[in-house]
């Protein structure tokens, strides 16, 4: 017989019995778990429910080309939708290249910690925490009236580009350093330059969390308002040129929503319109994203 | 120094900022053969590996003192050295397969379009390099699928044609077995062995057993005064049998390291 004192528990083994506690407590955690997702899920269906309730007996073609009438208690949203995909275009003009081109300098050219790279990396976090109110207010006085554009589609779009460049460098930035780090040296042990290596192997690579980036930038740019009041302007006629005035669709539900009497049914259609686009490019981005990485990978899942 | 050798190095000081990872380092590394770099972790192999093709460039703070001659004529270390040139002559395969995550061929295709070869002759060039590794039979039928559904050993063959398929003069290995299992290990050592006479191979390695079986040449590197240095040097068979540096001796013996 072995001494006691040599046995190796510690701990007494305890008999399994059928109903451990442990079930009730486990079981438990997972119940509210399932109750607060059910939450999340409810509230976003409650907010499409009342859209669809209110908007959708409003929605029909005529009402996505039509013109606005009566400030909106009327007629429909074509000249907006053709102004937001212009104010869209012009924003995403400019803030996709140089958000792109910033994160690849910051991830590839600068070395990791330098002062600069610390600057500029400050410098675009506190411009994602700037109210976009704030935007609208520098694009006023910068792009309107020291630039001299005006309201404008232009104006509008530039501002929305300062607003989402933060998003953009960031998620590209993440998506870069993300990467694993033996591409680098290996493309390097291989002679190739470093242009090479970024166009040929980083970006395409990086790209698809780079597509995320740029649809969460569109999602902003779509909803924002603020920043489109004092630079886009109002004016609800079809937009000749870029440097013509037009509403975009969020102002558009603001103004219906706040200053026109029943002007509510046409509010929620155009939100719907607008949650609409916003799902469109959503899918439309995340598929490119799998299409493009099957391609590289050449998998046929 | 007219010889066969093919890279010959003199008084190599490698420096990380303050910390100094090589000193005083001289080897001749001779034409066609199988050059072993052995030692204890953190003796500034890989480090001197490094330096043959100017990787060390890639590591911010670090400074390379020295000559470094490439068939006596060019001078590595010179800062006016063509240094994409230079890593074509000299190719470099890590311990970690790294295989570009896009397809087979795009993995050639990068590389041997930077360096100007025309597109009719890659689909050649791929097969044969393929072939060397012993890989072309097993992957023929896929070259468009992603280089990372490959196992470990394969993607690390593939690293191997990769670096062929840019007819370099040099290979240098970084432990390239040591990430695989011994099945793999051993195939992808066996292709290694294979290019005796074609390629000049610099392998670091940290198995004695392997340096043994393919190397014809030897290097010991040790820490001395807290920097890496060549303790041994020789013909592999030689310095196996009868190294004079006691801490070679008992490396080499199993006894410490």
């Amino acid at each position: 017989m072995t001494s006691d004192w040599k046995r190796p528990f510690l701990i007494t083994p305890v008999k399994p019995s059928t109903k451990p506690r442990c079930l009730y407590l486990d079981r438990t955690v997972g119940i509210i778990g399932a109750l607060a997702a059910a939450g999340t899920a409810g509230i976003f269906l409650w907010i499409i429910w009342d859209l669809v309730r209110l908007g959708l007996p409003n929605l029909s073609w005529t009402f996505l080309t039509g013109e606005v009438e009566e400030a909106g208690r009327a007629g429909g949203i074509g000249p907006l939708l053709v102004s937001t995909w212009w104010i869209l275009v012009c924003c995403l003009a400019v803030a996709v290249p140089l958000g792109i081109g910033c994160a690849v300098w910051l991830s590839e050219f600068t070395r990791r910690g330098s002062w600069a790279g610390r600057w500029i990396t400050g410098g675009i976090d506190l411009l994602a925490s700037v109210p976009s109110i704030v935007f609208g207010l520098f694009g006023m006085t910068f792009f309107c009236q020291v630039l001299g554009l005006g309201f404008s589609i232009l104006s509008g779009g530039l501002t929305l580009a300062c607003m989402i460049l933060p998003i953009l460098v960031r998620t590209t930035l993440s998506a870069l350093e993300g990467l694993p780090s033996d591409l680098r040296p290996g493309a390097a042990a291989l002679g190739l330059t470093r242009t090479t290596t970024l166009a040929r192997i980083l970006l395409p690579t990086a790209l698809p969390g780079i597509l995320v980036g740029v649809t969460l930038g569109i999602g902003r740019a779509l909803s924002e308002t603020a920043a489109l009041l004092f630079t886009s302007g109002y004016s609800t006629r079809w937009p000749q040129s870029l440097e013509d005035s037009g509403r975009a669709l969020s102002v558009h539900i603001f103004d219906l929503a706040f200053n026109i009497p029943n002007g509510a049914a046409n509010a929620s259609a155009t939100a719907l319109v607008l949650l609409g686009m916003i799902l469109v490019i959503n899918f439309t981005a995340t598929t490119l994203a799998d299409h493009w990485m099957r391609r590289l990978s050449g998998s046929r899942l | 120094m007219k010889s066969t050798s093919r890279i010959s190095v003199s008084g190599l000081s490698v420096r990380y900022g303050a910390h100094e990872a090589v000193r005083d380092v001289s080897l001749a590394i001779p034409d066609g053969k199988i050059s072993a770099l052995v030692g204890p972790s953190g003796c500034g192999k890989s480090t001197f590996l490094h330096a043959l093709n100017r990787l060390t460039d890639l590591v911010p703070g670090c400074v390379v003192e020295g000559s470094i001659r490439l068939d006596d004529d060019l001078e590595i270390t010179a800062p006016t050295t063509d240094v994409l040139a230079l890593r074509r002559h000299i190719g470099m395969v890590f311990q970690k397969p790294n295989p570009f995550p896009q397809s087979i061929r795009r993995n050639f295709e990068i590389p041997l379009r930077e360096h100007g070869v025309d597109r009719k002759e890659i689909p050649a060039i791929i097969e044969r390099c393929l072939r060397d590794v012993g890989l072309w039979d097993e992957v023929s039928d896929r070259l468009d699928r992603s280089a990372l559904q490959l196992s470990g050993g394969q993607q690390q063959r593939l690293c191997i044609a990769r670096a062929l398929a840019l007819d370099p003069k040099v290979i240098l290995f970084d432990e390239p077995c040591s990430a695989l299992d011994p099945l793999a290990s051993g195939v992808v050592e066996d292709h290694i062995a294979a290019l005796r006479g074609r390629v000049t191979v610099v392998i670091v390695t940290h198995n004695l057993a392997q340096a043994r079986r393919i190397a014809d040449e030897l290097a010991v590197f040790w820490v001395r005064d807290g920097a890496g240095t060549i303790v041994e040097t020789g013909p592999a068979s030689k310095t196996f049998e009868s190294p004079t540096d006691p801490d070679a001796a008992r490396y080499l013996s199993g006894e410490r390291g």
